[in-house]
């Protein structure tokens, strides 16, 4: 390995984005704009692994950001830019609205004096609900409450689709993404960045983009800028099958930690309960507890009580992703305190989503000014809806829970960023997410990929390296595969 | 959509244990469609046979003729149900085969799709979630196709069926510790990216952490009626299918049979319901 590396040619680009989150890809989507070679690298098996993964994938308005900010400018941006970008580029996208409602009477006054006025600065409008108004529209809500607020602007969509759907519309514009790909090491060397990856590549790159997201402050360690920290913020996740009649996001009164426990209407179906905020030591601590479990079923108890039971039997899957709380309090787009071709993006909170068209387009303008970049003649606005391309003859079920066609799953596996690990194959479709959790097709799936993909089932992962499904073949017997080959 | 099939007396959905019963028991000439999700009959114990205490279930599978008055279609699996307006009309299928989605009609309609394993996320077992933690069905199918899921398993459960996928298991070389629900409880699952250790918590709440590669989660089934969301057929708390003595739902011509109506892990009763089945059926009953 280290022999190949010392042999291995340098690739020489202009720009290098470090991070395949919502974040990265969005910023990438935009350099594809321009005549300059871009590449992102991307230290997960797929993109979208870490924090743009697991959130309750709301597009906020930015009601409640610090007005002021470059995060509450850039949020007020992206409200104008979303209806164009989930056009072109096909993302499912709900416009459910979203119920901001008081369980006290301090929440009441903070909704009053705090998140009213704070809203009509950044430009968001809030009709005041009394209770009796609430309770018509939403039964389902808790009759304990005291009032609330309708935000309208508010909306879900899926996370891993809008962040596949940025980086297809790059590839589909020239630019690259490497998945699997950590940056081990990055030094500067007569104005180029030199950067070498865990998979053994070498870069050379007039600039690097840092969206690493939790891991962004790590990176730019490695060219010894310590100039800023983010630690973890863990937050819980129960998914519920059956809506109960929730047609709405119903939030309490945010505080200053964290927008509370939620009831998020999920895109596809169903619905999302949590998070929870727990500050936690390991960037790596993606584990459930008891104890976070029964926060949430509390939580949601408060404003929607008949969600309570739902969500202790009525639960298909429960997980926890983790968010990034950074030493600033704020975004941080600068460059390097040492390194002046090295430009963070990082401490994106947890507005990443929402606030992504603008974030690319802001990132975008900052580095065609500092590279003098000029724009492409032709751009490929739209996005082919690459994901629903099955071909005849492959509609049978593979997914029974969720009935998702063989061809759904041979259409992801033929697309520009296909899936290399089971989870991939999940976010892209939708399969093994419903009530056997896989259990009944994951064979199937692990069939699919050697067919289409050449991938042994020894070889493939559930997501990180080191999970695959078999460790060994059973000594002296063949393996049969019933899957119809093409 | 297209509509290609005709219109039989009855539909089957689903060619597992209990199906095959009624089938075998005989319908007298009636003209039925089995339409199933799997490439072969048997259900979803099928990965696992032949498997000891499950002799009868695989003599069943040996000998039961598909054929004559029945037309049997696999890969073809219902994703939804309409019923008819009223007893004059037939009832219509929504299917997903190979050629895409067709809608088949029948006069009756016996659902027979049996029922899902009950998962560690359906518990909701907290902890961390890595690779090897599934319930029987994956690991028989896995060993079926000849791999190998870990070399130290955990097998939680006390139903036949899940005693013998940890005698199974033990057969093709793993250490496996099979635990009861009478005796534990999982109260934590631990490692990433594969499964290093299970935390069980006993009767005295006593915490045990049981090393393993593979847990397997036996603890229970859920009925796979989510395909019926919409049907107005009746449904159990549970997801089972609110059934009569003479096995029929509420909607007048539609009948459940087998673990959709009564899960269990061991197909208890499967096979007697659908000889009774069968008999209600021959005699014309809607």
């Amino acid at each position: 390995m280290g022999m190949q590396s010392e042999t291995r040619q340098v690739e020489q680009v202009d720009i290098l984005v470090i991070g395949g989150g919502i974040v990265g890809s969005a910023i990438l989507r935009e350099l594809a704009r321009y005549e300059a070679s871009v590449v992102l690298l991307e230290r997960n098996p797929d993109i979208c692994d870490g924090t743009s993964k697991s959130n309750s994938a709301i597009v906020h308005t930015g009601f409640d950001a610090p007005p002021g900010t470059l995060e509450a400018r850039l949020l007020a941006e992206a409200r104008e830019l979303w209806p164009q970008v989930i056009e072109r580029l096909h993302i499912p996208y709900l416009q459910t609205g979203a119920l901001v409602v008081a369980t006290s009477e301090e929440e009441l006054a903070t909704l009053e004096h705090d998140i009213l006025p704070k809203a009509a600065r950044n430009g968001v409008t809030l009709p005041r609900l009394s209770r009796e108004e609430i309770l018509e529209n939403a039964p389902y809500i808790s009759p304990g409450i005291l009032g609330g607020a309708l935000i309208e602007g508010e909306g879900v969509i899926d996370p891993f689709w809008t962040t596949r759907a940025y980086c297809e519309s790059a590839i589909l514009n020239g630019a690259q993404v490497y998945t699997g790909e950590a940056v081990t090491a990055m030094t500067i060397e007569d104005q180029r960045m030199l950067v070498q990856t865990s998979g053994g590549r070498r870069f050379s790159a007039s600039l690097v983009v840092n969206a690493a997201g939790l891991w962004s402050d790590e990176v730019a360690r490695l060219v010894g800028d310590d100039s800023f920290t983010l630690k973890p913020r863990k937050g819980q996740f129960i998914i519920v099958e059956e809506d109960h009649g929730v047609s709405q996001i119903v939030l309490p009164v945010p505080n200053r930690i964290s927008k509370g426990i939620l009831v998020t209407p999920i895109v596809f179906g169903g619905v999302l309960l949590g998070p929870t905020a727990e500050e936690v030591e390991s960037k790596a601590d993606f584990a459930t507890t008891a104890e976070g479990l029964e926060t949430i079923r509390e939580g949601i108890g408060r404003l929607v009580p008949s969600m309570t039971e739902a969500a202790s039997a009525g639960s298909v899957r429960q997980f926890a992703g983790l968010r990034a709380v950074s030493s600033t309090g704020e975004y941080i787009i600068r460059y390097s305190t040492v390194c002046p071709r090295l430009l963070h993006v990082a401490g994106i909170r947890s507005t990443g989503i929402s606030a992504s068209p603008a974030l690319g387009r802001y990132v975008g303008d900052i580095v065609k000014d500092a590279l003098g970049l000029s724009r492409r003649e032709y751009f490929i606005e739209e996005l082919p809806e690459y994901l629903s391309e099955a071909r005849a003859g492959e509609g049978d079920v593979v997914c029974l829970c969720r009935s998702i066609t063989r061809g759904e799953l041979l259409a992801a596996l033929r697309s520009p960023l296909p899936p290399t690990t089971l989870d991939g194959l999940k976010r892209r479709t939708g399969a093994m997410l419903g009530e056997c959790q896989g259990n009944l097709c994951i064979p199937r799936l692990m069939e699919l990929f050697q067919q289409q993909l050449g991938r042994d089932p020894l070889a493939l992962n559930k997501n990180a390296e080191g999970s695959s499904l078999v460790v060994a073949r059973l000594a002296g017997e063949e393996g049969g595969c019933d899957e119809p080959h093409l | 959509m297209s509509l290609i099939y005709d219109t039989y007396d009855l539909a089957i959905v689903g060619a597992g244990l209990s199906a095959l019963s009624v089938i075998e028991t005989g319908l007298g000439g009636l003209r039925v469609l089995l339409l199933d999700y799997q490439a072969e009959p048997g259900g979803f114990l099928r990965p696992a046979l032949p498997l000891p205490g499950f002799e009868v279930a695989w003599e069943l599978l040996q000998s039961v003729e598909l054929s004559g008055a029945l037309t049997a279609s696999y890969r073809a699996t219902v994703v939804g149900l309409l019923p008819a307006f009223d007893e004059s009309e037939p009832h219509t299928l929504v299917v997903r085969e190979r050629q895409g989605t067709n809608q088949a009609q029948a006069r009756r309609v016996l659902i027979a799709c049996g029922s899902l394993e009950a998962t560690r996320e359906h518990a909701q077992i907290p902890g961390s979630r890595p690779a090897g933690v599934m319930t029987p069905i994956l690991a028989h199918q896995l060993l079926a196709r000849g791999y190998l899921p870990g070399h130290k398993a955990v097998v939680y459960g006390d139903a036949l069926y899940v005693r013998a996928t940890a005698d199974r298991l033990r057969s093709v070389g793993l250490e496996v510790t099979l635990l009861s629900p009478v005796a534990v409880v999982p109260v934590r699952v631990e490692g990433f990216p594969r499964l290093e250790r299970v935390v069980f918590r006993d009767v005295y709440a006593q915490e045990h952490a049981i090393d393993a590669h593979v847990f397997i989660y036996g603890a229970g089934m859920m009925a796979n009626t989510h395909w019926l969301k919409g049907s107005g057929v009746e449904t159990n708390a549970d997801g089972s299918i609110v059934v009569d003595r003479q096995y029929r739902t509420n909607i007048p011509g539609i009948f459940a049979v087998g673990t959709v109506v009564r899960p269990s892990l061991d197909h208890a009763d499967s096979l007697a319901m659908g000889k009774q089945v069968a008999a209600i059926l021959q005699g014309g009953a809607r």
